[in-house]
Parts: structure tokens; C-alpha cells; sequence
């Protein structure tokens, strides 16, 4: 990663080091929500397209993620210990702490998805997936969106992009019941594929919370930009 | 209990324009015999809700001039009885300007004019008002100032001179009013047995200890510190921010001070002033935490452009 | 030597080094020189005074009247006279002095007419010791007929030092640290409070510093005294000051006509009779030793006022 501190303090500190440090921050922030969103994206291919490659890819993409989530957390904390920031700097490095971890079980999720591809290729029954296929493309889309949605607010600092991610937490979840329903008239009709069945609501549930992930982190968003603890908030209508 | 008065949204400087206004209960004139000083409401914290605060002075509209040039413009503050106010803000902002007109030391320069209010209360007196004595305002404000300024005698006279003149002759009520003194100001155990020696023989920690002592000797109703802490080591200036911590239940307290993180640490309320106008006012842990202003935001993270 | 800036090599910062201390050695060996110099001429001078007067040393100087016969001339009346006009002297310039300084430091509001005052006060310092004797033969001896008596030559020579007290104690007061005034006023003091029971105590030593200068200046003064009238020959003493009977204290030598050190030492060295020159010379050491003695009880005093305070 080349310095920071020889170009201009893009966030206008007068105090070099503590500009570059920021700035730091937020690019591996950012990266890290790059590379969440590519395993994400991949792990549902890999399950939809049948491809093992693809899966095994993100299986030894995981160390990266978890790298990330360190090299992170502990800028956060360097930059709370030497420089005392206040305001919207302080509430920068408390998110950037939160959302490192949403961003690491988006990783987790993404792992178990292509380790169920992995299986599926290997033999596993597809049948339930077949059934369930166009709800999991529909999950799949909704989701990533959300996720690249939420990581874009991030890196441009837009409280109402990430105001609109939080909404649409309501949508994926009648996906999900949904495919659940689906699978379950499944399961009730041929008991051969129990196991690949609850393998298949696994995947849906991973892709649930993948967007509750996204989610959060947008809540995170809002904080910094605002001030505004939006955690745990009621919606109008009860939330699953 | 006398009836609050509704403000609307946060505490701003009172600006015509803006929908949020501050309105302070001195404008209902409180009967003579209603003791107590009056409360204003405060909206704080994102959930507005509304705290009430008890005012010890009212600054409202306070301009200030040096000939010409107004350096002071349409302040207004109110500046919560005990409880610990902070001024921040860059060089020239004012605001030790600000401070010296709650105790007229401008008075001692010529040519220098205030407009406008500052109230003292219980007893409505305003303090810049052209037919108040400004040693009278002197004898009920204390200051303590920037650099330690001990008199060059000793520890004892240091502290029992503004009781000298208030009239106090008495030598065992002066003991004992500078003993008080010095223990108010954390200061007893280490000089009760120099009492006599020079107070220039003291630490710089230890002599603005002593003047913080001085300034209490007299029960002033408010006490003013100029940056006292900028001439002092770390470790003098954390006895001093706890001291101010304490005074907090004896006095009311208005701080001026350049370090940030001392403002924090130290005060109930802030203020952050720029070029002789009061941009943002409200609880110290919003400021830091979030301030309202983007002027604040960027002064108090560093982004001085 | 010319260097780039970022390149000096220890070796011609060294050479350079020798050259600017060798400049700092010559000072200090010039200034040197010229002390001693100074010390070496006041040195030569006293000891010839002393040489030259040695024959008439002895009480009887001291305590004789002046007369026709040298040996038998003394200064009783001369040092007398001397040290009774610098009783007055010190008694008018001081306070009078003293306060004037005070008012102009400490009151006078910064205008016009101030200045115009400071700036007369520094001249009136340089105006002919002459001008100040006609100015009282005129106003004291004539117009206010004080007579040509010790009280006009005291106030003579007050008038003359009064600008050297003012300046110095000006530069006393100045010298107090505003951060002490503003400390006094903070806690509710007026100005004059503040003046009293800070700038003043704490200017004592320049006050005095003033005091020794003026009077050390005074005590030597030909010109002003012979102007209003002070006889060469008098073989009386002036009235005593404390008497046996009720008051006690009596003024009436403020009144009485006198003469002075400078006076006796004048009149001598213009006699033909080469007899007197050791009388001048004799009367000129005592004189000296007088001033002496005058600024050392000043300093002792200064000294003890100085112990108790630094800033």
C-alpha cells in the first residue's frame, strides 16, 4: 500500500499523520467490502452454476477476509490511541470496528454457502436446489445488492443510500419465507432429500442474514454521517 | 418551583433569523421575594429532551468594542450555575475578551465600550451596566490568570490579602478563612508548614495552586480561569483540572482554554467562539460526541483548512 | 569565508569559531582597560587631594570656623551647612518627586498633555544648574522672601534633582510586572491599593537608587547656591535644630543664612595664599568621603529591600 502521508490530506486534517491514517482507515474498510461482496457474488454462482472451481476459490479466499478483519480492528484502535479523535472522526473508528465484524460473517456466510456448492458438486442430491432455484437467484440478487449498496454508501459517506438499504430488509425476508414454503411442500412430498433440503435452507438462511449484515453496516453508515443510533429500531410493520 | 419557560430545538446563539430561540427567565422578572436563580430549558441530545438549567449569569447581547473595532458580537450565553463552562476556540476568537468582561478588567485599559448584558443573579445585577462599580463586580468575581502571578510575599499574606481588603483584620479569622482557602484549593497539606516562606519559593503548579486559593479566600459567586493551565507540566495541570472538578459544587466556573481535550475533560458545558461570535453552545459531551455546527465539527477534529 | 549552507565541515566551523571569539576577547579586554582607566584617574585624583591636604587633617578642621589664618581655617560651618541643605533637599525631592512619578505611571491617562509633561520632565534634567539659581535667587529669595537661607537652597537644589528622581523612580515602578497589578485588581483592589501595597514596596530599591543619584548630584552643586547667596565666611552656626526647652524642635535654622562645602573650597582655591590650597584640597576629600558615605547608606538600605524580593 503506498504512503498517504506524502499527498495531500484528503481529509482535510492539518495534522498529516492523523489525515493519512483516517484515509487508510476507510480504504481497507472499503477493500474489505469489495472482497466480501466478490465472495458473496461468487459463493452464489459456484451453488447456482454447479462450479467447484468457483467454490474452492472462495474457500481460499477466506484467510484474506479474516487478515482484513485484524489489520482493521487494530487501526481503529491505533488511531483512538494516538491521535484523540472527536465528532465524526471518534464515530468513524467505533464503526469502522462494527462493520469489520458484519464484514467478516459476510465472509463466514459466503464460505458456508461455497462449501455447500463444494458438496453439491461432489454428488449431493440437487433436486431441492432445482426446486428452490429462481427464489435463490431472486435472494441472491437482492442481497448482493443490498451488500454493494451498503458498501458504496460507506466509501462515499451517503447517509440516504444507506437509509434505503435498511428498508428493504423486509423484501428479502418474503423471499426467504417463501422458498421456505416451497422446500418444505418438498420435503413433505419425498423424504429422500431431507438432507439436501436442510442443506438448502441453510444456504437460504445464510443468504438472510448476509442482508442483515448489509443491514447493519448501513445502520453504521447512518452513525457516522449523523450521530444517529439506528440499532434495534421497530419498523412499522413487525419485523420477522 | 418557578414555571419553565418552552424553547424550541437546541440551545443556539440567539440570531433573529433562526426558528430556535433561547428565552430566559429573567425577561419574566421573578418577584423579589421568589429567591433562587431562574431556569431555562435546554433542549439536548438528539431525543430533544428538554433539561432544565439554573442560571447564575445571563450574557445577553454582549457586544464589546476596543475604540472601533467590535471585537465581541451579540453573545449570548447562559452561563450555568455551578457547573463548569468552557470557552473553546482558535487564537483571536475572543474569547478571553469574553472572560475579562464578566470581572471588568477591560475597565483598566482606555478607550474600550460594552453594549448589551451580562446578569448576575440572585440579585439581577448587570455586571457591564455603566452605573455599576466595576471593583464592586471585582470584589464578587474571582480570576485566575494564565501564567502564575502570586504576590512576592509570603504564602499566608497571598491569600489573606483580598480579605485585607474586604476590611478583615482579625488574625485568627484570617487563619482560619486561609486555611479554608487552601484546603478548597488542595493546597493545605503542602504549605500549612510554610505558611511564612515566600510563595515565589513554590512550584508553578503550586503557585497556581496558590492563586486559585487566593481567588477563593474572598467566596467569589463565579470564578474565571484565563488558559490556567497552559504554563504547567502534565502532571500540575491534571491537579488542577481535578481541583476545577471539585470546585464545581462551590462555584460557578468559566474556563477559557485552547486545549480540547482539556475543554472535554473538564467542562459540563461548551462554547465554541470564532472571530467574536458565538457559533454553537450545548452540553460538552454533545459537542465532542456530535456537534450541531459543521464550523464546530471541523474546529474540534483538526480541520483548520 | 563563504560556505554553502547545508555543507560546513566541522573544521571551518571551527576557524570561523576562533575568529568571532577572538572579537569577544578584544571587547573584553578593551572594556577592561577602560574601567581601570576610569578607576586608575578618580584613584590618582583622591590620593592627590589627600596629599595635598594631609597637613590639615585633623579634628580641629573639623570643628573650626573659617579664618584668615589657613591653619587655623576649618570647615565646622561648611559641613554643617552641607549636610542641613541635604536634609532639605532629600525632604522636598523625594516625596514630592516620588509622587510625581506615581501619578504619571499610574494615573495619568495616556493623552496629549501627558506626554508633553514626560517629555519636560527628562529636559528640565539637562537645563544649567545657573538657570536653576537664577530662577530661585528671583522666585524664593525675592518674590516668596525666603531670604538667602537654607530653606531656599534646599529647595534650590531640590527643584534641580527632582527630574532624577522622577525618571528613576518611573523606571522602578515600570519595572513592577503587570501580571501583580492585575493579580491586585482581580481581587477587588483600587488603584491606589494596588499602588500602595504593591508597586511601591516592590520599587523601594529604584526609589532609592533615584534618591542616591539626586543627592550625590546635589551635594557638589557650586553654581545654584552662590547665585542665591551663600557666604563664604561665616564664623557662626546656624540655629540648633533640637533645643532644651519646650517644643523642643525649632525651624528657625531653615531660616538662617549659611554656607557649604563647595562654597569653603571655592573661596580657599581663589585666595593667593598658596597655605589655603591644602585647605581646599583637605576640604575636597572630606567632601568626597561625604558622598561616600551618603551613597552607602543608600545601598546598605537598597541592599536589604532587595533580599526580599525577586521576581
Amino acid at each position: 500500500m503506498p504512503s498517504l502521508i506524502d499527498s495531500d490530506p484528503v481529509e482535510g486534517h492539518t495534522a498529516r499523520s492523523f489525515d493519512a491514517a483516517l484515509s487508510e482507515l476507510r480504504l481497507h474498510l472499503v477493500s474489505m467490502g469489495g472482497l466480501a461482496i466478490d465472495q458473496v457474488a461468487t459463493a452464489v454462482r459456484a451453488l447456482l452454476e454447479g462450479d467447484d472451481a468457483l467454490a474452492r476459490l472462495v474457500l481460499s479466499r477466506e484467510s484474506m477476509i479474516n487478515d482484513f478483519e485484524r489489520t482493521i480492528d487494530r487501526e481503529a484502535f491505533r488511531l483512538i490511541a494516538l491521535h484523540q479523535p472527536v465528532a465524526g472522526d471518534l464515530r468513524m473508528a467505533k464503526a469502522a470496528s462494527r462493520i469489520v465484524v458484519e464484514l467478516e460473517r459476510v465472509g463466514d456466510e459466503a464460505k458456508k454457502i461455497a462449501r455447500f456448492a463444494s458438496r453439491l458438486a461432489g454428488g449431493e442430491p440437487q433436486g431441492p436446489v432445482r426446486a428452490v432455484a429462481r427464489f435463490l437467484r431472486n435472494m441472491a440478487d437482492l442481497t448482493a445488492g443490498m451488500l454493494r449498496e451498503a458498501v458504496r454508501a460507506l466509501d462515499e459517506a451517503d447517509p440516504e443510500l444507506a437509509r434505503g438499504v435498511t428498508g428493504r430488509d423486509a423484501e428479502l425476508d418474503e423471499e426467504f419465507a417463501a422458498a421456505l414454503r416451497q422446500l418444505l411442500t418438498l420435503a413433505m412430498q419425498d423424504q429422500r432429500f431431507l438432507g439436501a433440503t436442510i442443506d438448502t435452507v441453510f444456504a437460504l438462511k445464510g443468504m438472510e442474514r448476509i442482508g442483515d449484515h448489509a443491514k447493519n453496516i448501513a445502520e453504521q453508515v447512518v452513525f457516522v454521517a449523523s450521530g444517529e443510533d439506528m440499532r434495534h429500531m421497530k419498523k412499522g410493520a413487525d419485523a420477522g | 418551583m418557578q414555571p419553565m419557560t418552552e424553547a424550541h430545538g437546541a440551545v443556539r446563539a440567539a440570531r433573529p433569523a433562526q426558528e430556535s430561540a433561547l428565552s430566559n427567565e429573567s425577561s419574566a422578572k421573578p418577584s423579589a421575594t421568589s429567591g433562587g436563580t431562574p431556569r431555562i430549558t435546554v433542549a439536548v441530545d438528539d431525543t430533544r429532551q428538554m433539561r432544565a438549567l439554573n442560571v447564575k449569569a445571563a450574557v445577553d447581547n454582549l457586544n464589546f468594542y476596543y475604540g472601533t473595532h467590535r471585537a465581541l458580537k451579540n453573545l449570548t450565553i447562559p452561563i450555568a450555575d455551578k457547573q463548569v463552562t468552557a470557552l473553546i476556540g482558535p487564537s483571536g476568537c475572543g474569547k478571553s475578551t469574553f472572560l475579562r468582561c464578566f470581572n471588568r478588567m477591560h475597565d483598566l485599559q482606555p478607550n474600550t465600550r460594552y453594549e448589551g448584558s451580562i446578569t448576575l443573579h440572585p440579585d439581577n445585577l448587570n455586571l457591564v451596566g455603566p452605573g455599576v462599580d466595576p471593583i464592586e463586580v471585582r470584589m464578587r468575581i474571582g480570576m485566575v490568570f494564565q501564567k502564575p502571578n502570586p504576590f512576592p510575599k509570603s504564602i499566608f499574606e497571598n491569600v489573606a490579602y483580598g480579605l485585607r481588603l474586604r476590611g478583615l483584620r482579625n488574625r485568627a479569622t484570617l487563619a482560619e478563612e486561609v486555611e479554608k482557602a487552601l484546603r478548597g484549593a488542595a493546597l493545605w497539606d503542602e504549605a500549612k508548614d510554610r505558611l511564612q516562606d515566600s510563595a515565589l519559593a513554590l512550584s508553578g503548579g503550586q503557585m497556581q495552586r496558590l492563586c486559585i486559593a487566593r481567588a477563593l479566600a474572598t467566596t467569589p459567586e463565579i470564578l474565571l480561569f484565563d488558559e490556567p493551565t497552559s504554563a504547567l507540566d502534565p502532571i500540575a495541570t491534571a491537579k488542577i483540572e481535578e481541583l476545577i472538578s471539585t470546585l464545581r459544587d462551590q462555584v460557578t466556573v468559566l474556563i477559557v482554554t485552547h486545549n480540547m481535550q482539556q475543554a472535554a475533560r473538564v467542562s459540563d458545558y461548551t462554547a465554541f467562539m470564532y472571530l467574536g461570535e458565538l457559533i454553537e453552545f450545548d452540553e460538552a459531551a454533545k459537542i465532542f460526541t456530535n456537534p450541531n455546527k459543521k464550523a464546530t465539527e471541523d474546529y474540534i477534529t483538526g480541520r483548520y483548512g | 569565508m563563504s560556505v554553502s549552507a547545508a555543507t560546513v565541515s566541522p573544521e571551518q566551523l571551527r576557524s570561523g569559531l576562533t575568529r568571532r571569539k577572538l572579537m569577544d576577547q578584544i571587547f573584553v579586554v578593551a572594556g577592561l582597560a577602560v574601567m581601570l582607566g576610569c578607576l586608575a584617574i578618580l584613584a590618582v585624583l583622591f590620593i592627590d587631594l589627600v596629599r595635598d591636604g594631609a597637613p590639615r587633617f585633623g579634628w580641629d578642621f573639623l570643628t573650626n570656623f573659617a579664618s584668615r589664618r589657613a591653619e587655623k581655617a576649618g570647615i565646622l560651618a561648611a559641613w554643617v551647612g552641607t549636610s542641613l541643605i541635604m536634609l532639605v533637599t532629600a525632604v522636598c525631592a523625594v516625596p514630592v518627586g516620588v509622587m510625581a512619578a506615581i501619578y504619571l505611571e499610574e494615573y495619568a491617562p495616556k493623552n496629549w498633555f501627558t506626554a508633553v509633561v514626560e517629555i519636560n520632565v527628562t529636559n528640565l534634567a539637562g537645563v544649567p544648574s545657573i538657570v536653576y539659581g537664577l530662577l530661585a535667587l528671583g522666585l524664593l529669595v525675592h518674590q516668596l522672601e525666603l531670604g538667602q537661607s537654607i530653606l531656599a537652597a534646599g529647595l534650590t537644589l531640590a527643584l534641580l534633582i527632582l527630574p532624577i528622581v522622577i525618571v528613576a523612580t518611573r523606571e522602578s515602578i515600570r519595572s513592577v510586572p503587570n501580571a501583580i497589578r492585575e493579580a491586585a485588581y482581580g481581587l477587588g483592589a483600587t488603584r491606589w491599593e494596588v499602588t500602595k501595597d504593591h508597586v511601591l514596596p516592590y520599587s523601594t530599591g529604584g526609589i532609592l537608587t533615584g534618591m542616591i543619584l539626586g543627592l550625590s548630584r546635589a551635594i557638589g552643586e557650586t553654581a545654584p547656591i552662590i547665585t542665591i547667596g551663600a557666604l563664604s565666611f561665616i564664623a557662626f552656626l546656624p540655629d540648633a535644630p533640637i533645643k532644651s526647652e519646650f517644643p523642643f524642635v525649632s525651624f528657625q535654622w531653615l531660616h538662617d543664612p549659611f554656607t557649604a562645602m563647595p562654597i569653603q573650597m571655592f573661596n580657599w582655591v581663589s585666595r593667593p595664599d598658596q597655605a589655603f590650597q591644602s585647605n581646599a584640597a583637605a576640604a575636597g576629600a572630606i567632601l568626597l568621603c561625604m558622598t561616600l558615605a551618603m551613597n552607602g547608606v543608600a545601598i546598605f538600605i537598597r541592599y536589604r529591600f532587595r533580599k526580599k524580593i525577586n521576581w
